[in-house]
């Protein structure tokens, strides 16, 4: 007599979650235990895990020739969630847990021998395809995914014996943790006013940042306070970027909590762990900076090929990994904060140290950068080391809460005007957003032939006035706005 | 011209004035015109030059080569350069000497400069034809562009500097040292200060520098009258005036000044976009590079030339 039972459960791609159905075949012959349509190495190794936790369970396995498949059979089946769906398929099929404890639910967990679940990487992504799917997610840690997703029915199963228990019937969400604000605020920095007016700007109008200056200048310490002025993230975004993070296998509980990404890879990382990549496919660094800030210091001594692989992400929000068995897009829409030293030595320019690099060898390094990516950087700062009296100064700056609703009203005057913030915006619809008058048309002729602005250079001149006008609630953009908006020009510092 | 020529010591053509120094080099290679090297005034100083450096070493090798004096210098980035260029725009012979081959286009931003001087004027260099540039032959060379002149002016020079090892070899050579004095804040004028302290003399305005040179190589052959030209137009503003003084970061002078840093950026916007004042390559704001227009120098050819 055979014995079959269908558990539902889903599988990793990219950021989504397949549906898959395990089919579990119990049948007469020889003890064993098999699993076929595409498993990889940790689905294989379920066998073991799922023999030992039934049994440590108070349950018995069946001793009969048992088959599992994966369906639909030709999707990859990655990872170690499926443990979940095939013990209860099989305990469902022996008639050991009632069928009402699998119908309408779908099953996603790693078993320990001991019978106890882990969760698995991808949770959030199970859980939206759950919803997506109207089934009861079942599995650990389901209780913390429904606060975050509202309309999830979830099933808390934490021991394999918990299948016994009937399903909760009103999925009660617990209170969401309060999240303890670890995010560095602007007001410890001392000094630094104008590359704070810059960060300012950036997080008005979404521009990509490039600081210049020596090591020990307070680059990196700028850098970290940029997420916690810009807006805080709406109920899409947080769900978004925590996917991300969660099929990372990070923890995703920062970004469920509101708080921006802020990702700093080392100039050493590979163009894999960029960009992303592997087998099965991961995300890199600038998915992980996905609605964030996506910090890359020694800007310079990133290999051309992986500032390369910036572009594409930069240019389109997006990174698509194409592979044999098809094309996976990771979403990329970051904020880019570049950081360089001057010159190999780091200290052109600075007022303590003196430079041992000649003219060549500096505009050499900073060249290294590259134009396609430099074009991408509306605003290019220089930051020196602040006086050490100054540093001992009480803080008299802004923080970052003052911050913030400046950037909240600048964004939502533009979004008044039925504008993207302004580095969206290019071509026409950057002229007719900026209501040039006369006068402050002739000022950007003035600019444009003083600084020997390129086209590019003249577009972003006028997106960084566009967002300089925006947080002084400005329907046009005025000559004031224009000439400030020059002195944040890269052209010279980069040679 | 573009002829090479190679001078031994004792050609009659090798330039005297350089063959009475200490260390004369045995042989001169050189591609232009030799009887070009009569002695002249040298102009000099710091690669990493700030727009005050490249200024004044336009300013004083465009007025000596206006009033008919050869102006020499190592065709380096920076001071030399600009010296050069000034040379040539004023329609003079100019000498380069290099610290390579003198067919080595070195620095490879002076190709098209080298290619005037030598045709114009010399590229010299005591090294055989082809010579790759090497360090340590900066430094000797050094000694030759003080052997050709009768006058090094240092026009910018930081500390330590190698500007410096050629007012050495100036005066081991018995040549007169001068200096243009910088500001007393900024580095990149340390040098040139210290030297008129031990001694050099200070080369403040053009009639000065006029007078030193009637002084060190003769009446000029063409008179010229100069203005001195000045970067700011008065009664502007405190910020444009202090950094005539010393060159400022913008939140140096928004404490300075006590105000908004968004006060400042706008200010130094103005001022800069009307070409006042400049941002140096360090990020500081600063005077802006004068170039003297032509109405500033006015020249007369002289009709008594019995000079």
């Amino acid at each position: 007599m055979a014995f079959r039972c269908r558990v539902r459960t889903s599988t990793l791609r990219g950021v989504e979650a397949l549906p898959v159905e395990v089919e579990v075949d119990i049948g007469p012959g020889l003890p064993g235990f098999a699993i076929v349509g595409l498993p990889d190495l940790a689905v294989q190794e379920a066998r073991d895990r799922v023999r030992s936790a039934i049994r440590s369970s108070g349950f018995e396995f069946p001793n009969g020739r048992v088959l599992v498949n994966l369906a639909p059979a030709p999707l990859r089946k990655h990872g170690t969630g499926f443990d979940l769906p095939i013990a209860l398929g099989i305990l469902a099929a022996t008639s050991q847990v009632p069928a009402s404890a699998i119908a309408g639910s779908t099953a996603v967990g790693e078993l320990s021998l001991d019978g106890g679940l882990r969760p698995v990487s991808g949770m959030l992504a199970h859980a939206l395809t759950a919803l997506a799917e109207d089934l009861v997610l079942a599995g650990p840690g389901t209780a913390r995914l429904a606060a975050a997703l509202p309309g999830l029915r979830w099933r808390a199963i934490e021991r394999l014996r918990d299948a016994l228990t009937p399903a909760q019937a009103a999925p009660a969400a617990p209170p969401s943790q309060a999240i303890p604000p670890n995010v560095a605020d602007l007001a410890e920095v001392a000094g630094q006013e104008l590359a704070k007016r810059t960060l300012l700007i950036a997080a008005a109008g979404g521009h990509n940042l490039l600081m210049v200056g020596p090591p020990g200048a307070g680059k990196t310490m700028l850098a970290r306070r940029l997420p916690g002025i810009l807006p805080e993230l709406s109920a899409e975004e947080r769900i978004e970027t925590a996917l991300v993070h969660s099929v990372a296998g990070l923890d995703d509980q920062a970004a469920l909590g509101g708080i921006r990404p802020f990702r700093a890879p080392h100039h050493a990382a590979s163009i894999a762990g960029l960009v992303g990549g592997g087998s099965p496919p991961k995300p890199g660094e600038v998915s992980l900076a996905h609605h964030g800030v996506l910090f890359l210091d020694e800007l310079p001594e990133f290999g051309p090929a992986a500032l390369q692989a910036l572009r594409q992400p930069l240019e389109d929000g997006w990174v698509a990994l194409v592979r044999a068995d098809g094309r996976i897009r990771f979403p990329a829409s970051f904020g880019l904060v570049a950081a360089a030293n001057p010159c190999p030595c780091g200290f052109f320019g600075d007022q303590g140290r003196a430079c041992s690099c000649t003219p060549a060898v500096r505009s050499r390094y900073i060249g290294r950068i590259g134009g396609p990516l430099l074009d991408r950087i509306d605003l290019c700062v220089r930051v020196d080391r602040v006086a050490p009296d100054e540093i001992l100064d009480p803080p008299i700056g802004t923080d970052s809460q003052a911050a913030r609703s400046r950037v909240n009203g600048a964004r939502s005057f533009a979004a008044a005007a039925g504008r993207p913030p302004a580095s969206a915006l290019s071509g026409a619809a950057l002229v007719s957003a900026c209501r040039l008058s006369p006068m402050a048309t002739n000022a950007l002729e003035r600019i444009a032939r003083t600084y020997h602005l390129s086209g590019r250079g003249i577009t972003r001149t006028l997106r960084v006035a566009r967002t300089i006008a925006d947080l002084e609630a400005c329907t046009a953009v005025k000559v004031e706005h224009l000439t400030e908006a020059a002195t944040f020009r890269g052209e010279e510092v980069l040679g | 011209m573009n002829a090479r020529f190679q001078l031994p010591i004792d050609d009659p053509r090798y330039p005297a004035h350089l063959r009475f120094t200490p260390e004369p080099p045995k042989v001169l290679y050189g591609i232009g015109d030799p009887s070009c090297l009569v002695p002249g005034i040298a102009v000099i100083g710091a690669r990493n030059a700030t727009p005050y450096g490249l200024s004044a070493a336009a300013l004083f090798a465009g007025w000596a080569a206006d009033a008919g004096y050869l102006v020499i210098s190592g065709g380096a980035v920076g001071c030399d350069q600009a010296a050069h260029f000034a040379a040539r725009d004023a329609g003079a012979t100019t000498v380069a000497v290099l610290g390579c081959g003198a067919d080595v286009d070195y620095p490879s931003n002076a190709v098209s400069l080298l290619a005037d001087i030598r045709r114009t004027g010399v590229v010299v260099s005591e090294l055989p034809w082809g010579a790759p540039p090497q360090r340590w032959a900066f430094r000797r060379r050094n000694r030759i562009i003080a052997g050709l002149s009768a006058g090094v002016l240092v026009v910018e020079a930081s500390l330590p500097s190698g500007t410096f090892s050629t007012a050495d070899y100036a005066l081991d050579a018995g040549r007169e040292v001068l200096a243009v004095p910088g500001s007393v804040f900024a580095p990149e004028c340390a040098g040139s200060n210290r030297l008129i302290r031990q001694g050099a003399t200070p080369v403040t305005d053009a009639s000065e520098f006029a007078l030193e040179l009637e002084r060190l190589l003769g009446r000029p052959r063409s008179e010229v009258t100069t203005e001195h030209p000045s970067p700011l137009v008065e009664g502007g503003s405190d910020i444009a005036s202090a950094l005539i003084a010393n060159p400022m970061r913008p939140d140096d002078i928004a404490r300075a000044f006590g105000l908004d840093i968004v006060a400042v950026a706008r200010r130094l916007g103005v001022l800069e976009s009307q070409g006042r004042i400049a941002r140096y390559p360090d990020g500081r704001y600063g005077v802006a590079k004068v170039t003297s227009s032509d109405g500033a120098r006015k020249r007369t050819i002289r009709e008594d030339s019995d000079g």
